[in-house]
């Protein structure tokens, strides 16, 4: 005796729900992706820029080289910088060049004294107690430990996260809704035989359990075709960011599968619960 | 077992189908339920089998009163009542066998524990050739056994049928009869509707008969 669903359960609905289920996911790998990509970057960016400092001293305000000192003596003697090095001439020019072009009268022009710091990442100086100090000894010396960049990479990359969140949360929405939909008008077509079964002694979640099967299976097929075409069309952009450099590169690798794995997970649980919370509620509103 | 005190029923804000109904059903009865059609025989065994709450009274089943039920107890409540439905109420897209074994299905039994006492319900009502039939393939007197199959198979302690001989012919009827006499000596209380009064008649056995939705004799409590 070969055990049938006891709900027949129509294929061509099943499809469709597949195909949003595949869709939606698609779509969540994509958020996923710049979300992962924009915190990479944002990473990158601070990484090369913690751990070191700048005093800038404008050519204008005279003698450099005397200010030049008293800042390095200045510097040296803060608590959490590791060194301080004024940048030479030829590096000063390198700097500049490219807004100025390699002008060799560049000398010729008062070019700013630049110092570069060392600074202890586990313990930076206190920024306004350093530009305090060197406003007490040379006029015109800034002291610039990045912070207002390191800033606003970062709330960029929070920002791109945070819409990566909302377009995950979209998608679950999304999913949610068509397997509600979904799930009353299965439920709808087929009370007779919903009420068969309670009839037959079934309880209400026994009756939910036929659906959560069979919707955790349309999320499972769902799921796992919108990663495949996901990390397919995903290959194919890294291949075209490593041609043209204006893309960005996805880096797909390690966690990018783990990555994947938890979208079609995402995918099921949704459908799963989507599905239980309705068949329970409308069986007991009355069905 | 069935305790009714003082039931009354009606559909939604319609008339009464049922009014002052009081009777009492005790373990291992046979009683039959009697009526022209729309006296509400029906009606009295879904209230039976819990698809419906009076209107008006109580009624007990199991020493416990229906309308405390919760739907969880409903459900449990049904696994000991085997119901065989006027219209049959089988699944179409399951074959004979598969819709005997329901019952046992939805109380999570495996197949391998039922199969065995499937094949051999189908086999006592005579079906044992056409276990792997859907139900659109078998003659109204076929269903009606499935229905007789599938209502007995979980060993319940209350058998209902509602007009089980009402679409077959006297020979099958006989038989069919002859199932739940059988079912009856088991232990089983039954409750028996029909509108065949030569049947209730020569089996001689307690009648509760609905007139125009009244209680009149029988095993009156």
């Amino acid at each position: 005796m070969r055990n049938s669903s006891l709900i027949p359960f129509r294929s061509g609905g099943g499809i469709l729900m597949a195909l949003i289920v595949a869709a939606m996911a698609f779509l969540a790998c994509f958020a996923l992706a710049g979300a992962l990509g924009a915190s990479k970057l944002a990473g990158a960016w601070t990484d090369g820029l913690s751990g070191a400092a700048t005093v800038r001293i404008g050519a204008e305000e005279g003698a450099p080289e005397q200010q030049l000192d008293i800042v390095l003596d200045i510097l040296k003697s803060t608590e959490g910088v590791i060194d301080a090095v004024p940048l030479t001439e030829d590096e000063v020019a390198a700097l500049l060049e490219p807004w100025f072009g390699a002008a060799p009268e560049l000398s010729d022009l008062p070019a700013p004294a630049i110092v570069a710091v060392t600074i202890d990442s586990a313990n930076e100086p206190d920024t306004s107690i350093v530009q305090a100090r060197l406003d007490g000894a040379a006029t015109g010396a800034v002291y610039d430990d990045h912070g207002e960049w390191r800033g606003r990479a970062a709330s960029a990359a929070h920002a791109v996260r945070s819409v990566a969140l909302g377009a995950l949360i979209v998608c679950a929405l999304a999913i949610a809704a068509v397997v509600i939909l979904s799930v009353r008008s299965g439920l709808s077509a087929q009370s007779a035989n919903i009420a068969t079964l309670r009839l037959a002694g079934a309880e209400d979640r026994y009756v939910a359990g036929l659906y959560q099967t069979r919707y955790f299976w349309l999320g499972l097929i769902g799921g796992i075709v919108g990663c495949i075409l996901a990390l397919g069309a995903m290959v194919s952009f890294d291949a075209l960011s490593t041609v043209s450099r204006a893309l960005p590169s996805l880096d797909l690798s390690g966690y990018w599968w783990f990555l994947l794995l938890g979208v079609v997970v995402f995918a099921v649980l949704v459908c799963v619960l989507a599905a239980r919370i309705t068949v329970l509620g409308t069986l007991r509103r009355g069905a | 077992m069935i305790l009714f005190e003082n039931v009354g029923f009606r559909y939604g804000r319609g008339p009464d189908v049922l009014q002052g109904l009081s009777f009492d059903v005790p373990d291992g009865a046979f009683t039959f339920i009697t009526g022209a059609s729309g006296a509400g025989k029906s009606s009295l065994l879904r209230l039976l089998y819990l698809d419906d709450l009076p209107s008006a009274g109580k009624i007990s089943l199991f020493g416990r009163d229906i309308s405390t039920l919760t739907r969880d107890e409903i459900a449990w409540f049904r696994r000991r009542i085997g119901v065989v439905f006027q219209d049959f109420r089988l699944l179409d897209h399951l074959t004979a066998a598969e819709n005997v074994a329901l019952p046992l299905r939805v109380a999570g039994a495996r197949e391998v524990e039922y199969r065995d006492n499937v094949a051999e319900m189908l086999q006592w009502v005579g079906l044992g050739g056409q276990m792997h039939i859907r139900p659109p393939q078998l003659s109204g007197g076929e269903k009606q056994r499935v229905a007789i199959a599938r209502a007995v198979v979980a060993s319940p302690d209350i058998i209902l049928a509602d007009e089980p001989t009402g679409s077959v012919d006297p020979e099958m009827a006989e038989r069919i009869m002859q199932l739940f006499m059988e079912m009856n000596r088991l232990g089983k209380t039954v409750v028996f509707a029909t509108h065949d009064a030569d049947l209730v008649k020569r089996s001689k056995k307690p009648t509760i008969d609905l007139k125009s939705g009244t209680s009149s004799g029988g095993v009156a409590a």
